[in-house]
């Protein structure tokens, strides 16, 4: 136990806890409705659409690659399985082939930066403005409609008083961490964030795992253009527009590295967590709605500042 | 092993022309030669780093191809890198086991076996560490050897290259590696030591190779060559002297 104390991520997460923790003695003293059952079945709501995505871009960023296409992805996907819910395609099929239409895309990405050796940021930068495109396009622009249909229960139902895209979400967390922490696979991305060229050396196949993060990834953020749609009843081509700075910043705070190789999905929640906490608390306190972003700002660059100074060195 | 007349070149720069080395089990070779003479180029080809432009490999009296880190893996060959090529971010008992991960079920990890056997390896090594569970990072220039080295014996392999397993290291830590080295003598392994340090060269090698301008100048045995002379090859002050191996 002791030893596990030395690690320094251990140190990252405890951090967060007590900002997690702290944040909310704040808004339940400083607010009348904050502290209530309610609440915080709001906050889980809000993030676990976006924290799907977080979740992919975990682990993507940990074997060492980076994914700022991954909105535009779930806008795509959103348009694709809204259109076949028009088109009276069978529910089933809906389903399977927004997500694999993600995949796609994903797949896209993968080549980009596995093969062509393209550099991530730039790679999916590219797709992020394609893909966008691609979703306005498909549409010239127009929102399509599907009000009730088959899939409305992923994005509205709830089961045990929590709604479904919570408990979804937070299966696919604890999935992933167990993918993550247990697999092979999963250590071997961890290795290969670490040092890719070692892991080459020992026989890891680096270029295939690192695809399958970034089809993953995508696959995950089709879910959550699925649940979008479902939820609103409506695709929007503009869906999650700016979602990936937020995504990001949920991400560095929770202790993963840009050079990859560390960090965890325990942490992505917790910075999941404080953002939810803190956009939640700020409408509580009828702080006026510009605030948010500048506090969001403000938690991002004094986290990863103590992180670094911590780490004695930081970036260099 | 044997390879012969293998040659490598990076554009303009001819890196090895026509070299042709024999190693047998239960022998250390010290491969040395100054900056730039091929040293680093050889132990990359014959770990499948690096393709030779020309050259045939025989193993145990078969023709072999290595074209890929795999094959060489295939092979027994193993290598220590002069950067360690270990992960900073993970533990000891992981490095040790890259890519060779006990599993369990197929595609689970089985970190207490992994912990344990590492635990076998370090003690049965003799090397002292503060955990094997603790991550690469903290540890020392010295440490980080052993583990490289721990590395290279779990893989199994019957060929071991070491690239300068000593440049970092004080003196106790040398003989540590040095101790190590004629312990792997003693399991037949074939070893190829790379060195800059000719100190203690002759007690620990049998055979020494000298490169010199991505030539083969000198392949001799231990007991019949001097420091000086090495030096005398090394700056081209000696002329070549080759015995490629028994029966040669």
């Amino acid at each position: 136990m002791i030893s596990a104390f030395k690690r320094q991520d251990n140190w990252t997460l405890i951090g967060l806890f007590v900002t997690l923790l702290l944040m909310i003695a704040l808004f339940s003293w400083q607010t009348e409705f904050f502290f209530s059952t309610r609440n915080f079945i709001n906050i889980g709501q809000a993030i676990s659409i976006r924290g799907l995505i977080a979740i992919g871009l975990t682990v993507v960023m940990i074997a060492g690659g980076l994914d700022l296409s991954m909105a535009a992805v779930a806008a795509v996907a959103g348009m694709v399985t809204a259109s076949l819910i028009t088109l009276e395609v069978n529910s089933v099929l809906v389903g399977v082939f927004g997500i694999a239409a993600a995949g796609v895309l994903g797949a896209f990405n993968a080549l980009l930066v596995v093969k062509f050796r393209i550099n991530p940021i730039i790679a999916t930068l590219g797709t992020l403005l394609f893909y966008r495109g691609l979703a306005f396009v498909s549409t010239g622009g127009d929102n399509i409609v599907v009000g009730v249909n088959a899939w409305s229960e992923l994005g509205r139902g709830s089961w045990l008083g929590a709604p479904i895209t919570v408990w979804l979400f937070l299966a696919v967390v604890v999935m992933g961490m167990c993918f993550m922490r247990f697999t092979v696979a999963g250590n071997h991305l961890y290795a290969i964030g670490g040092n890719s060229e070692a892991c080459r050396n020992v026989g890891i196949r680096v270029d295939r795992l690192r695809g399958w993060t970034y089809v993953a990834q995508a696959c995950l953020a089709g879910l959550a253009g699925l649940m979008l749609t479902s939820q609103s009843g409506t695709a929007l081509p503009s869906a999650l527009n700016g979602a990936e700075l937020d995504i990001i910043a949920a991400v560095l705070l929770g202790g993963i590295a840009l050079s990859g190789g560390r960090g965890g999905l325990l942490g992505t929640l917790l910075g999941l967590l404080i953002i939810g906490v803190v956009q939640n608390g700020l409408i509580h306190l009828n702080v006026q709605i510009y605030w948010q972003s500048v506090v969001r700002g403000a938690i991002l660059i004094i986290a990863v500042t103590l992180d670094s100074l911590r780490r004695g060195g930081g970036y260099r | 092993m044997a390879m012969s007349n293998v040659s490598k070149a990076f554009g303009q720069v001819q890196a090895l022309v026509d070299v042709s080395l024999n190693l047998y089990p239960g022998e250390v070779v010290g491969l040395l030669g100054d900056n730039g003479a091929g040293k680093s180029t050889l132990i990359k080809i014959l770990s499948g780093n690096y393709h030779a432009d020309q050259g045939t490999f025989e193993h145990q009296g078969r023709s072999v191809t290595i074209n890929h880190p795999a094959d060489a893996q295939a092979l027994g060959i193993a290598t220590v890198y002069q950067d360690l090529a270990l992960v900073e971010t993970r533990s000891v008992a992981h490095n040790i086991y890259l890519g060779r991960e006990p599993r369990r079920f197929g595609w689970f990890m089985d970190r207490r076996k992994m912990e344990k056997d590492a635990t076998v390896m370090l003690d049965s090594l003799n090397i002292r560490l503060p955990s094997q569970k603790v991550d690469v990072e903290l540890l020392s220039g010295g440490q980080r050897q052993a583990v490289a080295l721990s590395r290279a014996i779990a893989m199994g392999g019957s060929i071991l290259l070491l690239d300068e397993p000593t440049a970092a290291l004080g003196v106790e830590q040398t003989q540590q590696v040095h101790h190590l080295i004629t312990g792997m003598r003693r399991q037949d392994k074939a070893v190829v030591v790379i060195t800059h340090d000719l100190s203690d060269i002759l007690d620990i090698t049998d055979r020494i190779a000298v490169l010199r301008q991505g030539k083969l100048w000198a392949y001799v045995p231990s007991s019949e060559t001097t420091t000086n002379q090495i030096i005398g090859w090394i700056t081209g002050v000696a002329p070549p002297q080759i015995q490629n191996g028994a029966g040669q």
